[in-house]
């Protein structure tokens, strides 16, 4: 798609509205925001209708607008199939999760898994896993503002990055978690409305009687869709394990996401917790099947209107069809809609990012040797990012100043912790190096979306693959089984995690054929159309088969551990019976061995 | 354990497993059963002249008499499912809940 050769001065008018307003809500925020509490999780004071709405828009990030309609187009039956998941994804997190763990009074998830299983260790493992999982999903929804003011309002890319990055660093510095649960929760609005009026005219224009439901609105428009394109609702294209492996990603993914999790931290109790996500799901569906109905009318559109809209430009449909079909009014508010999808997203993941190295690595250390690492590699960090920076705007870069900034910054880092790391600082200290942090990794992850995952809703299924292996499963069993302990879940998340992550760096990230993979065996099988999602179909259950199996030959936690169990559920006594089974982990483990197995079946069915 | 209490956590981990297990079928099983129970759904047809060359000989179309509101049946159930069906599932679930955690305060 061609960039506009100049301004969309609507589009960016409204643009501009959507951040202003950002900010200025921010600002009136900030009023609430005294203690760490009320920083980190807004004083667990929000309501299940704030709360359900401030999670549809961390749930539908700029991937509603960029890049489900590219998959819809490419193959709609796997389109559908990610998105039923993924939608009825939160009710699986609402059942296994959401209540328990907002009784557990934790801030974040590496703080429930490390007070949950007692270990430090796990608590700086469950960092590592946040912080790769969140630039993954991060990266690319930042670039995605830029691309949308790129390509749809003539401003170069860069300036989007920038001015999309550092709003949204501005408000959640100074809201904290109640500057960022209000603007998700304008953000909702603003991103339903701004997606199903424009797409509403879409589908009258081109003639579904349904038209102003756009959900269930083109029924009518079937029979004309199965004459153009007779393959179009055809489902045997993946191998049935492909989505077996979505549902895992979904389901354990959302419960790992420490993003998604740490909103049931902010509800003011387990009761708002559940009703919040009962209303989230009603219309993250809702804003779904409309991005459905999307699809189907740019399918409809190209093959009876003759239009030519070339595959690279598939991410943009919507805005293709808005304009269109719709006209220049509806496009604007389609940006500004997208603009909010993206922002909300960042936003969460800012306030994760922020949150967990300040409140899980931070206070944790004891001594200015055991800050020593976390300075450095923060530093080595802010040295890379220094260098992007340069590269970007100077064009000073190549080997070796990668290797120059990184290493400056990585002893700079190590330094500056040994002269101002200070062990055991109060809250109020704590909140004012919040504010600093959530700054800093504010302005690191916009100078990191300079360059960024190419296909945005890939990198965001893998961050889903990995949370489910790394985070989703200790989680789960934390909650429901109280013979897991601390060696188990260090098992079933270390390799799980490695799993996904290490098939990230060669089918993600390098490109590299699967299939082509000699090692392991079963990689053969990871062919077809997202054939590497069957990466998560071995990652998660060889995860739980771990964490399960390593927890029954160590030791039982405590009975201050396993106590925990109880209270998550509600329970005022204690009674050791409860929750630790054996029905639950074996039928974990024979499940998990079946969809395992499943891989290497109806292999000669499907195309490779 | 007393008896009520005993009751709540059968009544919780029951209500719960059967909520996951539906929500996990119409969230990501019912997708593969379309795939491996394709007959159910598709008709395969003779491929009319000028697709030959793209789908080959046969085709698959979905059953028209298999259609609610002029979608097709597995198609519907997708959506409709994953979206009114899971927020159902989850609204009974709350319900249940909300009751019991009034009888564990009580």
């Amino acid at each position: 798609m061609e960039p506009r050769g100049e301004v969309f001065v609507l589009g960016l008018v409204l643009s501009i509205v959507v951040l202003l307003l950002s900010v200025m809500i921010s600002v009136w925020a900030r009023r609430f925001t005294r203690t760490l509490g009320d920083y980190y999780v807004a004083g667990r004071s929000i309501g299940a209708l704030n709360n359900g709405l401030a999670m549809v828009s961390l749930a539908l990030s700029l991937t509603t607008f960029i890049g489900l309609t590219a998959l819809i187009i490419e193959g709609l039956y796997i389109a559908v199939a990610v998105y039923a998941s993924f939608t009825a994804a939160f009710i699986g997190l609402m059942v296994l999760a959401a209540p328990y763990l907002r009784r557990h009074k934790s801030f974040t998830t590496m703080a429930f898994i490390s007070e949950r299983y007692d270990s430090k260790t796990l608590r700086y493992i469950s960092v590592v896993v946040m912080l790769i999982v969140s630039v993954l999903y991060l990266g690319g929804n930042l670039k995605g503002i830029g691309i949308v003011f790129y390509f749809l309002l003539g401003v170069p890319e860069i300036w989007g990055i920038i001015v999309g990055g550092l709003v949204v660093t501005l408000y959640v510095t100074l809201g904290g978690m109640y500057g960022v649960t209000y603007n998700q929760t304008m953000q909702s609005i603003v991103l339903i409305f701004c997606l199903m009026f424009p797409v509403a005219i879409v589908l009258r224009t081109i003639g579904a009687a349904g038209w102003a439901f756009p959900p269930l609105g083109y029924g009518d428009m079937v029979p004309l869709m199965t004459s153009a394109v007779p393959h179009y609702f055809w489902a045997m294209v993946a191998h049935p394990v492909v989505y077996i492996g979505v549902f895992l990603g979904s389901f354990f993914g959302i419960i790992g996401l420490p993003h998604f999790v740490m909103r049931f931290f902010t509800v003011r109790d387990a009761k708002e917790a559940r009703w919040s996500t009962v209303i989230c799901v009603f219309l993250v569906g809702l804003v779904n099947t409309t991005v459905y109905a999307t699809g189907f009318a740019a399918v409809y559109y190209m093959q009876t209107a003759g239009a030519d809209i070339p595959t690279a430009a598939y991410d943009y449909v919507v805005f293709i069809l808005v304009e269109v079909l719709a006209g220049e009014g509806w496009l604007a508010l389609a940006i500004a809609g997208s603009v909010a999808a993206g922002l909300s997203t960042v936003s969460g993941l800012l306030m994760i990012m922020g949150a967990g190295l300040i409140h899980d690595l931070y206070s944790e250390f004891n001594s200015k040797f055991e800050a020593l690492p976390f300075g450095a590699v923060l530093g080595l960090v802010a040295g890379l990012s220094f260098n992007q920076a340069l590269s970007t705007f100077f064009g000073i870069g190549g080997m070796p100043w990668p290797w120059i900034w990184g290493i400056i910054g990585l002893l700079l880092g190590a330094v500056l912790t040994q002269l101002f790391f200070k062990p055991d600082v109060d809250d109020e200290s704590k909140l004012k190096l919040s504010y600093g942090a959530m700054l800093l990794v504010g302005i690191l992850v916009i100078v990191f979306s300079f360059e960024p995952p190419e296909f945005i809703l890939e990198a965001i299924m893998w961050s889903f693959g990995i949370a489910a292996a790394g985070l989703g499963v200790p989680i789960v069993l934390g909650i429901w089984w109280k013979r897991t302990n601390k060696y188990g879940v260090g098992a079933g998340m270390v390799i799980g995690t490695l799993i996904s992550f290490i098939s990230w760096l060669m089918i993600g990230y390098l490109g590299m054929d699967p299939v082509d993979i000699p090692f392991p065996f079963f990689a053969k099988y990871f062919y077809g159309p997202l054939g590497w999602i069957k990466v998560i179909a071995v990652a998660v259950p060889l995860s739980f088969i771990l964490t399960i199996v390593v927890s029954w030959l160590t030791p039982p936690p405590s009975e201050d551990l396993q106590r925990q169990v109880d209270e998550m559920h509600g329970w005022t006594d204690v009674d050791p019976k409860r929750y630790n089974g054996k029905g639950l982990p074996i039928t974990i483990i024979v499940l998990s061995i079946i969809i395992m197995w499943f891989i290497t079946t109806l292999y000669d069915q499907f195309p490779k | 354990m007393s008896n009520d209490a005993r009751r709540g956590y059968k009544i919780e981990v029951w209500v719960t497993a059967i909520c996951f297990i539906v929500v996990a079928i119409t969230g990501g099983f019912f997708s593969s059963f379309v795939v491996i129970f394709n007959e159910v759904f598709f008709n395969q047809v003779p491929t009319p002249e000028q697709l030959v060359a793209f789908y080959g000989e046969t085709m698959f179309v979905f059953k028209e008499h298999l259609s609610v509101w002029g979608f097709p049946l597995h198609y519907f159930l997708l959506i409709v499912l994953s979206w009114i069906g899971a927020t159902a599932i989850g609204a009974i679930w709350c319900i249940v809940m909300d009751r019991l955690e009034e009888q564990q305060r009580a």
